[in-house]
């Protein structure tokens, strides 16, 4: 395909209307072309390990494709190949990874950004080495307080760099430089062919395309550090915005449920299975409850028995709807710190951790 | 056209990407010139923002190196207002998986 014929095609690629391709049963929910942003629908979220296919991407911006001959990660100047980390104790984690942003759309009032609904979370088995040993590995002592770390989407001009650090308390204890997700090679939309596994952290840690760590006593700098990513230290009124000195990074998960299964319609009397998930910061989920009256009574879900820390627990309840109507189904979980879902969650300047009760409706007819 | 090279290069290996296209109106060519730089319309699409709540989206693109001309600002702003204000309803295209 010459020049011309190339970019003649792309255009038509470009310009052909959306409706004209059927969409698949099994699809995303594209939120960015590029640099490619996807959910998936709540309603495929029914599996213990979310499929690679079928796992929420987020990006920053364009990673450099990687040639795995030449790929070498830099820690502190020291040079390791992927087959240098494959000679390490191999390490595995099966976790929670959500977008700090994920329910951004659900705030109100109204945020930029991706406007991320419900989809921007999944489950996976992670597959790697310890962060500890690689650090090992390459010689770093253990006295720095911070690891930064360094992708290789680096987006061009003024764009700040999507450039991160994490404590490195948090760094040698339980994370995972990942090369593998559920078995499988890690795939390029999730940060081919390295890319950081923060159990119990949100999203915005899980830096991927890793190509470079440093140790250091300061945190890293930037708009992605010192802006983005925060919380406030003491939250205010919805629509009220702090400054970063105000606020503190964003880390652990907070409580959260989401019922992905339940029927539209039903009959009074009649059995209707009610399915989803729940995660959280802490290690696991002590419960997860079901109202369908707005909150008033609560009945107890049955948790499943597939278990990992910071993974999520899938759960399910067989309710029966004594009247008829519109019945509106509310989900709400405590982790094993007893922290409890909230009715409504907390309101701030970026969008991000947005773990109110989830509600569905439901028509029942006699 | 070599950064648009760069764009397409980058996204067309995925098989699931799908293109909106921005609704007509005085100022859509201002706003595509500026913001497909970096983004693609469902970026803007889905988004329901007041007037100043845009302003202040393109002054931050802006800051962070968006090539646009000062006299197209406004123009920029009211066009996305007008499409993409608070009343704006978006439905996210659905796209294959991603093998």
């Amino acid at each position: 395909m010459d020049r011309r014929t190339f970019l003649a095609a792309a255009a038509a690629a470009a310009l052909a209307p959306v409706a004209a391709f059927a969409a698949p049963e099994r699809h995303l929910l594209q939120m960015g072309g590029y640099p490619l942003n996807a959910e998936t629908p709540l309603e495929l979220l029914t599996d213990y390990l979310t499929p690679n296919d079928l796992f929420f991407v987020r990006s920053h911006w364009i990673p450099r494709m990687p040639d795995p001959k030449t790929w070498r990660l830099d820690v502190n100047g020291k040079q390791l190949s992927l087959a240098d980390l494959r000679k390490l104790p191999r390490a595995e984690a099966t976790c929670v990874l959500m977008c700090a942003g994920n329910g951004r759309a659900l705030h109100e009032p109204v945020l930029p950004g991706v406007q991320w609904r419900y989809g921007a979370v999944g489950n996976a088995r992670w597959s790697g080495v310890r962060v500890r040993d690689v650090l090992a590995r390459a010689g770093v002592g253990k006295g720095a307080k911070h690891l930064h770390l360094f992708g290789s989407d680096d987006p061009p001009g003024k764009v700040p760099p999507f450039h991160r650090s994490i404590e490195m308390e948090k760094a040698l204890d339980d994370c995972i430089l990942a090369f593998e997700m559920n078995g499988k090679p890690l795939p390029l939309q999730h940060g081919a062919p390295l890319r950081l596994v923060v159990p119990g952290w949100a999203g915005d840690h899980w830096m991927k395309w890793v190509v470079r760590m440093t140790s250091s006593d300061e945190p890293q700098k930037g708009f992605f550090m010192d802006t983005a990513y925060r919380w406030p230290l003491q939250p205010g009124a919805p629509g009220v915005s702090f400054k970063p000195e105000e606020m503190k990074p964003v880390t652990e998960l907070f409580v959260k449920s989401n019922i992905t299964t339940a029927p539209k319609q039903t009959r009074k009397g009649v059995i209707a299975d009610i399915r989803g998930f729940a995660f959280s910061g802490a290690p696991d989920i002590a419960r997860v409850e079901v109202s369908d009256d707005g909150g008033a009574t609560w009945q107890r879900a049955l948790l499943d028995n597939r278990h990992a820390p910071n993974a999520w627990r899938l759960w399910h309840l067989r309710w029966t709807p004594k009247r008829t109507g519109r019945i509106t189904l509310l989900a709400r979980a405590t982790d094993s710190r007893g922290a409890v879902q909230p009715r409504s969650a907390t309101w701030n300047q970026s969008g991000y951790l947005y773990n109110a009760w989830h509600s569905v409706d439901v028509e029942v007819t006699a | 056209m070599t950064l648009l090279l760069t764009i397409l290069l980058a996204v067309l290996p995925m098989p699931g990407t799908r293109f909106q296209q921005l609704p007509p109106g005085p100022g859509k060519a201002e706003v595509e010139a500026a913001c497909y730089q970096c983004h693609a319309a469902d970026l803007l699409a889905q988004q329901r923002l007041t007037e100043k709540q845009w302003t202040a989206s393109v002054e931050k693109m802006v800051r962070w190196g968006a090539n646009v001309p000062e006299r197209d600002k406004s123009a920029i702003v009211t066009y996305l207002a007008r499409h993409y204000g608070p009343g704006n309803r978006f439905v996210p295209v659905k796209t294959a998986t991603l093998k």
